[in-house]
């Protein structure tokens, strides 16, 4: 076995003194967390670490002594080895740095030599099984020694990913080393709160030994915080108490309601900002999982509303609205005429299909009356409008997204004559698929078993067959008209569908996109650690090897992955196929929920 | 003899693989082909009987001849839709005086349909034929003509393939209904809506109930089948030819090889049948040869 040594970085340049950090369990590795410095006095240095092991958890150790000779320090040598017997341990450590070398040299007592040895001989370099012969041991006592250095800070503050589910405290050690060592440098943070300021009896070298920082403004936005959720929370109570009021749980409503984009996302807003105030998870794992959903949706919600906020501020300047709304009349007045001639078009001989002329005419018409309604129902509506959109527009200061929603909403309604005409086409192709389908098994001399789901033969009476095969010739021969009507008006849908799943899409973006986790992953990129990597520092032949570990930041796609707020457009969706087949029996398609067509 | 020699030995050979004998792995003996069988169950056809049977096949192509000629009739003008329909019903309830009586001969009343509900399905038939033509009428306006044709040939011909020459008492299935296609498609390119309908009853009446009649006829009065069969097949070529000459010598031509030479080139060829049976099962070659690759 090859003992590992994470040593910090901070300490490689640190006076004299002892090595405080932790064995990890089930794997030959030690972490070196800080340097107490001389001068010290046992008994104060043990109580220390047993305070600060009681604040952390973490079982705390004195590992060894560290030395780094300066002038006039010279013959510590013996003092050091006796520091051994003050602290007992399994192994100690001595670690020590020379003058002119760039590499530690580490020596490994156990602590049968530690007691068996003779205080005025000279040490010897010796490891648990080195009652062999001296010159061999020795070499590979120096081979066996790997130096890990690790930046402290950025360890602790990293989370390595995956994050595992269920890490509970110290009841379950995770098995990784790598997880251990983060794990315990992260968890160790209150042995860093010392520094040279501090008029404490010790003194210790570790990253933040020079000196703490902090930032007013952060402090006084830590105090502002407080009252401002404590009002937000009492204001989104207020809310859901409105919103599991009864009445609006009446079928209707609640049809409706679960039918309009922007009651959807109203509802889901609610959901996020009640996730804000929830208490936090215990342990370790779970709470950074559960901080990082609530930054998200923080920093969401906030840069909607700023979106949202701009945009308003556009809408209200220079009588936008006013151009708005005069301009949306005439539009859908175009929009009409657009129609009429689709249809003219499709009465005529399109394409130089051949039609049935009689049902032709027929559906040509019904159309062309609904259109003819819709168009008064428009210039009903036209001297309100522009109220519905400046009063509409406010909706903007909750958000973008509340905006895009009520885009799309308003998108499906002044559609409602295509959802119509696609409806009546659907329905009628459906018919038609649906008869013929059974007719063509008649006309087989089969028959569909419900029971057994599948065809069987059955043998049909005379009039039976006369009715089935009369049908299904007219069916048949009908067939293209109908047919024609059917894609003209899917494709029609298909353009309104596609628009507003366009807007679902980037409401559902700005919902679960982890603004947070990504600007952390850009800013401080070892915050999100996904491994580690390590550079050879120096090979020198009489010393160990040292090595240099770095954090490998998260990729930015699973960083999406991980952190990515789970919303409705989540569960899993038609495929293509499904759509296209859906299509071709005349099954409806709908834009909203999980439904379809939202995969763009 | 196996090809490799047998050893002379006293033990007998068996015909089982799992357990060892000494003789090679190729070795039969003369008893190895004792219990072949040929032809087993084989029945000797004589030539008129087939000839009588084929019958049935010769008129059931005069049957479509009948109602293309009488379609062409219509569609000149020379046939009025009125007395075509009266022909047709008169023709309808004469067959069916004499379907009940040819029943009522033989066959007890166990399967038997009542005269109710027989005029129920007439009832049937001409209402939604009546309602239905003026649709059936403008339904292939827009088809072209050749189009129709070809799909009424197509549907004839499914229809002679697919039809139950042995059992045509409840007609097929798929054959009526191809034939009732075929003949929708043919009468909605007649002028009038009342040609339409006269058409389509007689088309029923030629496809539907035909059939039962002449299988009643077959079944229970064997002189009179052979009479009817030739005077449908005369009267099929006498009609055709009324309308077209080279029509109707194609269709005696098709009807002498059906009824005379294929029945004469079954006979002949049936010297020639051999079958072999044998308690064995037999060997199939599966074309899955990709088992063998791994």
């Amino acid at each position: 076995m090859v003992l590992k040594i994470f040593f910090p970085q901070c300490c490689n340049r640190a006076e004299s003194g002892l090595l405080v950090g932790r064995w990890i369990s089930g794997h030959d590795s030690a972490v070196v967390l800080a340097v107490i410095h001389y001068p010290f006095i046992p008994a104060q240095v043990k109580q220390y670490i047993q305070q600060m092991q009681a604040q952390s958890r973490v079982d705390l150790t004195v590992l060894g002594s560290w030395s780094l000779p300066k002038d006039g320090q010279e013959g510590m040598e013996s003092f050091l080895r006796d520091l051994s017997t003050i602290f007992p341990q399994e192994r100690w450590l001595q670690i020590r740095r020379q003058f002119g070398k760039t590499g530690f040299s580490c020596e490994v007592l156990s602590r049968d030599q530690i007691c068996g040895k003779n205080p005025g001989e000279k040490a010897e370099k010796k490891k648990k099984k080195s009652e062999e012969d001296g010159g061999d041991a020795e070499r590979e006592d120096e081979e066996k020694v790997i130096f890990v250095h690790y930046e402290q800070r950025k360890v602790m503050l990293s989370q390595l990913h995956p994050v595992e589910a269920q890490e509970s405290g110290n009841g379950s050690e995770p098995n990784s080393e790598l997880r251990q060592v983060f794990g315990t440098v992260a968890r160790s943070q209150p042995l860093f709160v010392l520094d040279r300021y501090d008029d404490g009896p010790l003194r210790s070298t570790h990253w933040q030994s020079e000196g703490r920082e902090a930032s007013i403004v952060v402090e006084l936005l830590k105090r502002a915080s407080v009252p401002l959720g404590l009002l937000l929370g009492r204001m989104l109570s207020v809310w859901t108490w409105i919103c599991s009021a009864r009445i609006l749980s009446v079928f209707p409503l609640r049809f409706l309601f679960s039918k309009l984009s922007t009651c959807v996302q109203l509802s889901y807003r609610t959901e996020r900002l009640q996730t804000l105030g929830a208490p936090q998870a215990a342990p370790q794992a779970a709470a950074h999982m559960d901080f990082m959903r609530k930054a998200n949706v923080l920093v969401s919600v906030l840069l909607d509303v700023s979106l949202g906020v701009l945009l308003m501020s556009w809408l209200y300047r220079d009588q936008n609205i006013a151009m708005l709304a005069s301009n949306m009349v005439p539009a859908a007045d175009r929009v009409a005429q657009k129609l009429e001639e689709l249809l003219q078009w499709l009465m005529g001989a399109p394409a130089g299909l051949k039609m049935n002329r009689a049902l032709d005419q027929v559906l040509g018409r019904f159309f062309l009356y609904h259109i003819h309604l819709w168009i008064s129902y428009i210039h009903l509506m036209a001297p309100f409008i522009q109220g519905i959109l400046w009063y509409g527009g406010l909706s903007a200061c909750l958000g973008l997204t509340f905006a895009l929603s009520l885009l799309s909403d308003m998108v499906a309604l002044f559609t409602f004559h295509i959802y119509c005409f696609y409806v009546y086409g659907a329905r009628l192709y459906c018919l038609k698929i649906y008869g013929l389908s059974s007719l063509w098994r008649l006309f087989r001399g089969k028959k569909w078993n419900v029971l057994r789901q599948r065809v069987d033969s059955c043998s049909y009476d005379l009039d039976q067959l006369f009715i089935g095969t009369l049908l299904f010739t007219i069916l048949l021969f009908l067939l293209p008209t109908t047919a024609l009507y059917y894609l003209v008006f899917t494709l029609l849908r298909l353009v309104v569908v596609l628009f507003q799943g366009v807007l679902h899409l980037s409401v559902d973006f700005i919902n679960s996109f982890p603004l947070f986790a990504m600007a952390l992953r850009i800013c401080r990129p070892y915050r999100l650690a996904e491994g580690v990597k390590f550079r050879v520092l120096c090979e020198e032949p009489g010393t160990a090897l040292h090595l240099l570990m770095e954090i490998n930041p998260l990729k930015c796609s699973s960083v999406v992955q991980t952190y990515r707020t789970p919303t409705y457009s989540c569960y899993p969706r038609d495929s293509w196929v499904a759509l296209v087949k859906k299509l071709f029996i005349g099954e409806l398609i709908y834009p909203w929920r999980h439904k379809t067509t939202k995969s763009d | 003899m196996g090809p490799d020699g047998a050893p002379s030995q006293s033990v007998p050979w068996r015909k089982v693989l799992w357990e060892w004998q000494p003789f090679p792995d190729n070795y039969v003996d003369q008893r190895f082909l004792e219990e072949l069988r040929r032809n087993e169950g084989i029945r000797q056809y004589r030539y008129w009987a087939v000839v009588k049977e084929a019958g049935f096949v010769g008129q059931q192509l005069s049957c479509v001849a009948i109602f293309i000629t009488l379609w062409l009739y219509m569609e000149q003008g020379l046939l009025a839709p009125e007395t075509l329909f009266w022909t047709s019903l008169t023709c309808a309830l004469l067959g069916y005086g004499l379907y009940q009586a040819l029943t009522s001969q033989t066959e007890s009343c166990s399967d038997h349909r009542t005269h109710l509900a027989d005029s129920q399905s007439a009832a049937l038939f001409l209402s939604f034929t009546f309602g239905f033509s003026p649709v059936l009428k403008t339904l292939t306006e827009s088809v072209s003509t050749d189009t129709v044709y070809a799909m009424s040939a197509l549907m004839l011909l499914a229809h002679l393939v697919s039809f139950p020459y042995a059992h045509p008492s409840p007609p097929g299935s798929l054959s009526l209904n191809a034939a009732l296609f075929a003949s929708v498609c043919l009468a909605s390119r007649l002028p009038g809506a009342l040609h339409t309908f006269a058409m389509l009853t007689c088309a029923l009446l030629v496809f539907a109930l035909w059939p039962c009649l002449l299988q009643r006829i077959r079944a229970n009065a064997p002189g009179q089948f052979t009479g009817v069969c030739v005077g449908v097949c005369v009267g099929g070529v006498g009609g055709l030819g009324s309308q077209s000459l080279g029509g109707a010598v194609l269709l005696s031509l098709a009807l002498v090889s059906v009824t005379l030479i294929c029945p004469l080139l079954l006979v002949r060829l049936q010297r020639h049948k051999d079958n072999i049976h044998g308690p064995w099962d037999e060997a199939e070659i599966r074309e899955d040869l990709s088992r063998f690759l791994h």
